[in-house]
């Protein structure tokens, strides 16, 4: 019998097998499993692993869309009956009560699940460094880092752990690990994807969406899980298509200019020199408010942060500490937050509540809204002339273990291309454009809100351009 | 700008307990984040609307449902921690 695991294979690949009977059901799942038993020690992309998914995929119907498709799903995202840390030593033994709704859909549609995937605690920070309960490597270096916060389902699905994985986007979460690994990473338009059951990080950015091994099987996983969602309030069914004609293609200059590594940058320009169809034109355009986009990035995400973490008091979801209990609630909560957050998150935590307090409000987190505007402005503009927008994933290749996290903000500055398709609400894609050395490097593209037809039609035929 | 005493204010409203190394390293940490946010000041945005909406997107709203939690699902929640009987164990605030 043939084993699925070890090689990276496609959902499209895995049902296609399926059909022709050259594996069995369970042969999907055990070649996956072992490859986890192989793997995980090293890489840890995984903090569970669900082996009854034997089980599961014995149960589907052979007709649904999904059928013999294997998820990983980011630590934050809930799957009822299965512990859900979100990376973060306050969760450790929280148990969910209910599916995610995205995972309600993937289950109807025919997949299975075979693990939760490690990430930075509470969906903060570029490294996976930050989760509490180890970092995860990546699978081209076990030395570097794989991005992050998805961190542990890009590598799963780099490391053939699974088809693909969810991961949630809130600054570049999915894009930027998807590029570090070398696979596809897709951010959603603001409000096609439910976010019920999903752990809050920054509500008005927070978007879950597909990491996988083609651009094709991302648009497969988006169509299964978008959608308007009554436990959601800002969700909408909204799909807008391009009509026929020329793709025009955008090469924004502020996003090849200063502080981007040679490599990475000499790569994405090599792969643009390589788009040569006659139904494809590229353009250069600006988009001059770029630099203020992660300043703004920074004041509106620590202040939702701030909002949104309130909640973790160490008492509702269950966290034990051998110690006395405190004598007034207001010690416990204060003991409790002190010793459950990690590092990252009490930073983004005092400086969304400095941002938000009295006297700072209007200078900080009303003034970051405002250079939203502007950013979004940019961007409209922008689409007037051209369909999409291709620009460098991120602005380096993988980084080594330990070589940012002392520094906050070189940290940061991995998601400097990334953060303006979630202040814009914008759908992003990074994919594969070619190699430097054994590193893969990562192209994003970008349109217009709820153009994801456009988008993935111009993604798969860059993807098949840069294959060759 | 920020002092430890101002940073240990913070914290306080926060409600987190912060260590000794915290304390002396955070208020150079967020300083130096601080610092990189100043750069919006040199943006002119008189007449310019904060963006706290996407036109596209409308409230839903619902009927708010209590459910009950499936039994076998509470039983694997009991056996995470130190719980006892039918009872979640929390520390005591009281």
């Amino acid at each position: 019998m043939q084993n699925t695991g070890g090689t990276k294979i496609t959902i499209k690949e895995t049902q296609e097998k399926l059909k022709n009977g050259d594996i069995s059901p369970e042969d999907v799942v055990s070649g996956f499993l072992s490859r986890i038993k192989e793997r995980n020690k090293k890489t840890n992309g995984l903090l569970s692993v669900f082996e009854d998914a034997t089980k599961e995929i014995k149960k589907k119907d052979k007709k649904l869309p999904l059928y013999g498709a294997v998820f990983a799903i980011k630590d934050n995202i809930l799957i009822k009956g299965e512990r859900c840390t979100a990376g973060s030593k306050l969760l450790e033994h929280y148990i969910a009560p209910f599916d995610a709704t995205v995972i309600e859909k993937i289950k109807k549609k025919g997949g299975v699940f075979i693990g939760k995937g490690n990430m930075d605690e509470f969906a903060m920070g570029s490294s996976t460094e930050n989760s509490a309960f180890g970092l995860s490597r990546n699978p081209l270096d076990l030395e570097r880092v794989p991005g992050g916060s998805s961190g542990g389902p890009a590598v799963a699905v780099a490391d053939g752990m699974c088809n693909a994985a969810l991961g949630s986007d809130t600054g570049g979460s999915i894009r930027q690990p998807a590029a570090f690994c070398g696979v596809v990473g897709f951010k959603p338009t603001y409000g096609t994807v439910s976010r019920s059951g999903v752990i809050s990080m920054a509500s008005s950015f927070d978007q879950v969406g597909p990491l996988a091994n083609s651009v094709e099987d991302a648009e497969i996983i988006f169509n299964a899980i978008r959608g308007k969602d009554e436990h959601d309030s800002v969700t909408s069914s909204l799909i807008k298509k391009k009509v026929k004609g020329k793709i025009k293609i955008g090469i924004p200059k502020e996003y090849f200019a200063e502080g981007m590594e040679r490599e990475a940058k000499e790569t994405v320009e090599k792969a643009i020199s390589k788009i040569n169809s006659p139904e494809i034109e590229v353009v250069k355009i600006s988009l001059p408010y770029t630099e203020y986009a992660l300043p703004a990035y920074e004041v509106i995400m620590a202040s939702e942060v701030s909002a949104n973490l309130a909640r973790y008091d160490g008492i509702r979801y269950g966290l034990e500490f051998d110690r006395p209990a405190a004598k007034t609630i207001q010690d416990a909560y204060l003991n409790n937050r002190g010793e459950g957050f990690g590092k990252e998150a009490k930073r983004r935590i005092i400086l969304g509540t400095y941002a938000l307090s009295a006297g700072y409000y209007d200078a900080y987190y009303v003034k970051a809204q405002k250079v939203r505007t502007l950013i979004a402005e940019d961007f409209k503009k922008a689409f007037k002339k051209v369909d999409v927008i291709l620009t460098p994933a991120t602005p380096t290749l993988p980084f080594k273990i330990g070589e940012k996290i002392e520094d906050p903000l070189a940290m940061h500055l991995s998601d400097i291309f990334t953060v303006t398709a979630n202040l814009s609400g914008l759908p992003a894609i990074s994919l594969p454009c070619g190699k430097s050395g054994k590193f893969s490097v990562g192209a994003q593209i970008l349109a217009n809100r709820f153009y994801e037809d456009i988008l993935f039609s111009v993604a798969k035929k860059l993807e098949k351009i840069w294959k060759q | 700008m920020i002092n430890k005493k101002e940073l240990e204010k913070l914290a306080f409203f926060a409600r987190i307990k912060l260590d000794r190394e915290e304390v002396s390293k955070a208020p150079q940490e967020i300083e130096e984040i601080l610092k990189y946010i100043q750069k919006l000041s040199d943006v002119d945005t008189l007449n310019v609307e904060p963006l706290f909406h996407f036109p596209e997107l409308r409230n839903i709203v619902r009927e708010d449902e209590a459910k009950t939690i499936d039994k076998d699902i509470q039983k694997k929640m009991m056996g995470m921690g130190k719980d006892k009987d039918d009872y979640l164990k929390v520390e005591s605030i009281l």
